[in-house]
């Protein structure tokens, strides 16, 4: 949410043009651009397996402060 | 014996709880089955005795109380019944059928003595609790309700409910912290009790907790482990079961081996057998996403460089065919062109030959309407030659006809000559030589 793309909105734009290549519906023309495409939604899921961007303490203090923020 | 006191029978105290014994005795000789409410079971760890209040409500107010006794032996070896077939241990609040005397004491009163306790009342009891709070979600619409929630493809943050020490927290936290695929995980333990009657109420303030701070987590999941499988049965409260029900988030449950599924694990919106087993679904749930992504990468891979060599593949076939197309072309009109001069030649003879045979076949024509020509010819000149003849002078001669010169040239007019000029007279045979003597002009005009 805090990217241009969630990673969800990745996966499935990844599966999306996993199909098109496969049904063969990419023409040569498209393909750097298509390919291009592929690796940056490929690396926002991987980087996702494996960061969080979590913290502790703001959850404390959210708990802390009764106010809901 | 009783004395008498001014007047009056009097009964030490002793008498008179005596004589209660002793009319209970005779009275309520037997042991008998009872059924009641144990509100609280009161075990002493240290003497090992229980002392249980009893009682019976009617509309949530208590009609009836008692107390009871429950020695160790008897304690112990019930209790292991119940563990055994409830899974539960005695505890307060349980319904029980139990087997008992009256008991009077004279110092601490009237109770009863529990010898036995039948585990499948209070089995049914538990059970038919365990129904009515499913049936209850079920009316209020709730039953089903976390499970339509939707968990994130990857379940990354996770609220633990769970005890730091417990031993299924730190199976759990084995397995998705030190998984081998470099799966990250966010979680924070928000500590509560597991088991016994005060855990639905820390398990459901906990989850009230987590839900002032909600958008930090993706799920909740309650992990209990390493207590065995007694004590579970709170699990069916109503109320706990109704706060995870109605959550905002996807509520997991790892809670225990038992083989009879909870109330709390019956709506969770997924439950696992154990902590690790719960673990291990997270982790599934990250191959799910990770692995089609490996596999998009070698796919597209795969795929982009296929339709690269395909393309270029079909490229070189083309210019293959191309070349051999046009060398085709070119082979067959070379042929053609170095053919050509002998179909020419050929040609050219064949024209040759159709010419010479029309010419021969004029000429043939002509020297035949020439001969005819000539013969024609021929007869005209015999003809002409005949008149000729005819118009010879010899001939001429002969019929009697002569010529007449004057210095050799023949003369047709007298205009030519004059008196006395020798004349040379040409007969058919020989000639007169004669002088003019007088010239006689003919007439004109």
């Amino acid at each position: 949410m805090k990217k241009e793309i969630t990673y969800t909105a990745a996966f499935e734009e990844l599966q999306a043009i996993v199909n098109e290549i496969e049904e063969g519906e990419i023409s040569v023309d498209e393909l750097s651009e298509k390919v291009k495409r592929a690796a940056l939604l490929i690396k926002i899921c991987k980087d996702k397996l494996s960061t969080t961007e979590e913290n502790v303490e703001e959850i404390l203090k959210e708990l802390e402060g009764e106010e809901p923020i | 014996m009783a004395e008498i006191i001014n007047d009056k029978q009097v009964f030490s105290l002793l008498e008179v709880t005596n004589s209660i014994r002793k009319t209970i005795n005779d009275r309520y000789g037997s042991s008998f089955w009872i059924k009641a409410e144990m509100n609280k079971l009161n075990h002493y760890s240290h003497s090992g005795h229980c002392y249980p209040d009893l009682v019976e409500k009617q509309d949530g107010k208590v009609i009836a109380e008692m107390r009871a006794t429950l020695w160790r032996p008897d304690f112990e070896r019930i209790n292991a019944q119940f563990q055994k077939i409830l899974k539960e241990p005695l505890k307060d609040g349980i319904k029980i059928l139990f087997l008992a005397r009256i008991n009077y004491d004279p110092k601490y009163g009237i109770s009863l003595s529990i010898q036995d306790i039948d585990p499948s009342f209070t089995l049914g009891d538990l059970e038919k609790e365990k129904q009515l709070s499913i049936q209850k979600l079920r009316e209020e619409g709730i039953f089903d309700q976390n499970k339509t929630l939707s968990l994130p493809l990857l379940p990354q943050r996770i609220a633990i409910i769970s005890v730091e020490t417990s031993k299924g927290y730190a199976d759990f936290l084995k397995v998705i912290e030190g998984n081998q695929w470099n799966y990250k995980f966010f979680h924070l333990l928000f500590p509560s009790l597991l088991q016994g009657d005060k855990a639905p109420m820390a398990i459901t303030g906990q989850l009230k907790q987590i839900r002032k701070v909600k958008h930090h987590f993706d799920m909740v999941a309650i992990i209990r482990g390493g207590g065995g499988d007694i004590g579970l049965a709170c699990y069916n409260d109503f109320e706990l079961a109704k706060e995870i029900a109605t959550f905002p988030l996807p509520v997991l449950t790892g809670i225990g081996h038992a083989t009879n599924e909870t109330v709390s694990e019956m709506i969770a919106y997924s439950n696992q057998i154990t902590p690790t087993k719960l673990a291990e679904y997270l982790i599934q749930k990250f191959h799910d996403f990770s692995v089609p992504v490996q596999r998009a990468e070698e796919k597209i891979v795969y795929r982009a460089r296929r339709l690269l060599s395909d393309k270029n593949l079909s490229l070189r076939n083309q210019v293959k065919y191309f070349k051999s197309l046009t060398e085709n072309i070119l082979s067959y009109n070379k042929t053609r062109l170095a053919q050509l001069p002998k179909m020419l030649a050929k040609d050219i003879d064949g024209q040759l030959n159709r010419h010479s045979i029309y010419l021969n076949q004029s000429i043939e024509q002509i020297e035949r309407n020439s001969d005819q020509l000539l013969k024609d010819q021929k007869q005209l000149l015999q003809s002409l030659e005949k008149n000729i003849e005819i118009m010879s002078p010899q001939n001429v001669l002969k019929r009697g006809f002569s010529i007449t010169l004057v210095n050799g040239k023949s003369v047709r007019s007298t205009d030519e000559l004059k008196s006395g000029q020798e004349l040379e007279t040409h007969l058919f045979e020989g000639k007169v030589i004669s002088t003019i003597e007088s010239i006689q002009k003919s007439k004109e005009e």
